[in-house]
């Protein structure tokens, strides 16, 4: 196995430490089951009227952005506070694989846990709305969204020893009170882009159930969202290859 | 003579050099914590001296490319490092600090590291070096448990793995139990008779003693001294040191060992006094027979700059 797989390998493992697992783990069931107990006897239309309200305004909003930015943001931060940094960059790896190799370890790990709260949020409306139909975009609009985060949050956190902190504030400050006001700038919220893959491929009947501010201007379209993440990973790596490359590495 | 530094006939700089640091220098905002050094290192130990806070550690991360120098040049083998990642094949570091995974076993950490050195073979090259280390019986334990002599060790058999050319150790000695260090000692000096560049850092003259006999020593982010040790020790013979003596009759002994070629100055306090000296062997030698002759009783004979640090002071000063 080469030495960047190896690296996004160990990265995935050591992200996703037992302790943290269990924690995010916990946070990212949350949605699912607060669906599942509170439309065990209501109507269709208040089932989608909780089902997408839970979606919008926590699973996307707060645990998506959560799981990502304190996954991403141990990804070198962890390597660089804990001092076994030098461990991986003294090794004949070009920069480039090995920012690559800490994004894709970071973004995997946090895939890993979206897609758990995806799957139980999915499950909860099949079980109750009696719809799979939601399970599928709610795995892939949480990944695309993860990806985003991971992308911006592993170089951050390699910048700053706050980047879990400079994340909340970036989640809930930009993302919650600026881009809500503002919806020409939903294209630069990260869940937004998730949110718009997801939005594409939901049955339409969940639609109506939108609120304004989830997309703001941005069109539902998973190809798209999807590019956009790939341009993030790309412009992710570029920026961590260059940190590597440009700053002291201790 | 006035030696030119970096010139051919300065001792910090060896002919053959696989290492060469060119005028380097090394800031953090206001804190210089290596100015101006130029020096070389070639095949075999070479020992990095200096007391704690000298800047060996930071010159051996500008070395390795982990720190950026902020003026002055360093190659390894003809490249910078930072510029080419291809050169970590040849050129590997011990860090001071833990630098390891402490959730890995001893045996995954050293496959990790020659899996990352791209190593065809990497279990059996961890094998290798585990053993090399005498680290086979705990290799399956994780790093965590290890004691800190342990760690070291599972660290330099991480940096041996893949067999580099040029292999820096920052303190590799220290947590390490007597045994421990005889056992690494004769590994550095075997690797430094195969013909590899390697360089340790040390504050204690002891220990690098017994793997080298040439140093570079540092203090205060300076090149102090540099060449073998019996000439350094040499250098170090005209330092002029100061002793305090306690007695109970002071001034009648001053006066007695003023005379004498070995003391330099005296000085009274309330303790007693301090004489200087450039020959200390001697004044040690002469301070016990005169107070005998004078039926004078000696309470106290106590250098007070002999530490390591002063010594290398003193030759930055003169350098």
């Amino acid at each position: 196995m080469n030495a960047p797989i190896q690296i996004a390998r160990t990265t995935t493992s050591q992200v996703l430490g037992l302790r943290r697992l269990i924690g995010l783990g916990i946070l990212t069931m949350v949605p699912g089951v607060t669906v599942f107990l509170s439309t065990a006897r209501t109507s269709p239309t208040s089932r989608l009227d909780v089902f997408m309200g839970i979606t919008v305004g926590f699973f996307f909003s707060v645990v998506v952005p959560v799981v990502a930015l304190v996954l991403a943001a141990s990804a070198l931060g962890d390597e660089r506070r804990d001092q076994t940094l030098s461990f991986i960059v003294l090794r004949p790896i070009s920069r480039i694989s090995l920012a690559a190799a800490k994004i894709i370890g970071a973004t995997a790990a946090s895939w890993v846990v979206v897609a758990l709260g995806g799957l139980a949020l999915g499950i909860a409306m099949g079980v109750r709305h009696g719809d799979w139909g939601y399970l599928i975009p709610l795995i892939l609009g949480a990944c695309i969204a993860a990806t985003v985060y991971a992308a911006i949050f592993v170089p951050l956190g390699y910048l700053s020893e706050r980047a879990t902190l400079a994340g909340l504030a970036f989640a809930f400050i930009w993302e919650g009170a600026v881009v809500g006001a503002i919806g020409a700038l939903a294209s630069l919220s990260p869940w937004r882009i998730g949110f718009s893959a997801f939005a594409a491929l939901v049955p339409s009947e969940a639609l109506a159930f939108v609120p304004d501010f989830a997309l703001g201007n941005v069109v539902p379209g998973a190809g798209g969202a999807a590019a956009k993440a790939v341009v993030a990973l790309a412009v992710g790596v570029w920026l961590t290859a260059w940190i590597l490359r440009s700053r002291d590495l201790v | 003579m006035t030696i030119e530094p970096g010139s051919a006939h300065d001792p910090a700089i060896v002919p053959d050099a696989t290492v060469e640091v060119g005028a380097v220098s090394k800031w953090f905002g206001q804190k210089v914590a290596v100015s101006g050094v130029t020096c070389s290192f070639g095949p075999g130990v070479t020992g990095l001296l200096g007391p704690n806070g000298a800047g060996k550690t930071t010159l051996l991360r500008m070395l390795v490319g982990l720190v950026l120098p902020s003026e002055g040049s360093v190659t390894v083998l003809g490249s910078v490092p930072r510029d080419d990642p291809e050169m970590y094949r040849n050129l590997a570091l011990v860090p001071e600090e833990s630098a390891v995974y402490g959730h890995m076993t001893a045996r995954r950490l050293v496959r990790y590291a020659a899996e990352l050195s791209g190593l065809s073979a990497p279990g059996a090259a961890a094998d290798a070096a585990i053993a090399a280390v005498e680290l086979s019986d705990a290799a399956d334990r994780t790093i965590d448990g290890f004691s800190k002599g342990m760690r070291q060790r599972a660290k330099v058999a991480a940096a041996l793995v893949s067999e580099p050319q040029v292999l820096v150790l920052d303190e590799p000695l220290n947590g390490t139990d007597p045994v421990q260090r005889l056992r690494l000692i004769a590994l550095f000096r075997g690797l430094g008779a195969e013909g590899r560049t390697v360089i340790v850092s040390s504050h204690v003259l002891q220990e690098v003693e017994r793997m080298t006999d040439r140093i570079i020593a540092m203090v205060d982010g300076k090149l102090a001294a540099a060449g073998d040790i019996a000439a350094i020790r040499s250098a170090m013979a005209d330092i002029p040191y100061r002793v305090l003596v306690e007695t109970d009759a002071p001034r009648k002994l001053a006066s007695a060992l003023i005379t004498s070629d070995a003391v330099t100055g005296v000085e009274f306090d309330a303790r007693g006094f301090h004489v200087e000296t450039t020959d200390l062997r001697s004044l040690g030698r002469a301070v016990p027979a005169v107070a005998r002759d004078l039926g004078i009783r000696l309470l106290a004979f106590r250098p007070e700059d002999d530490s390591l640090e002063s010594v290398f002071r003193y030759l930055v000063h003169r350098r």
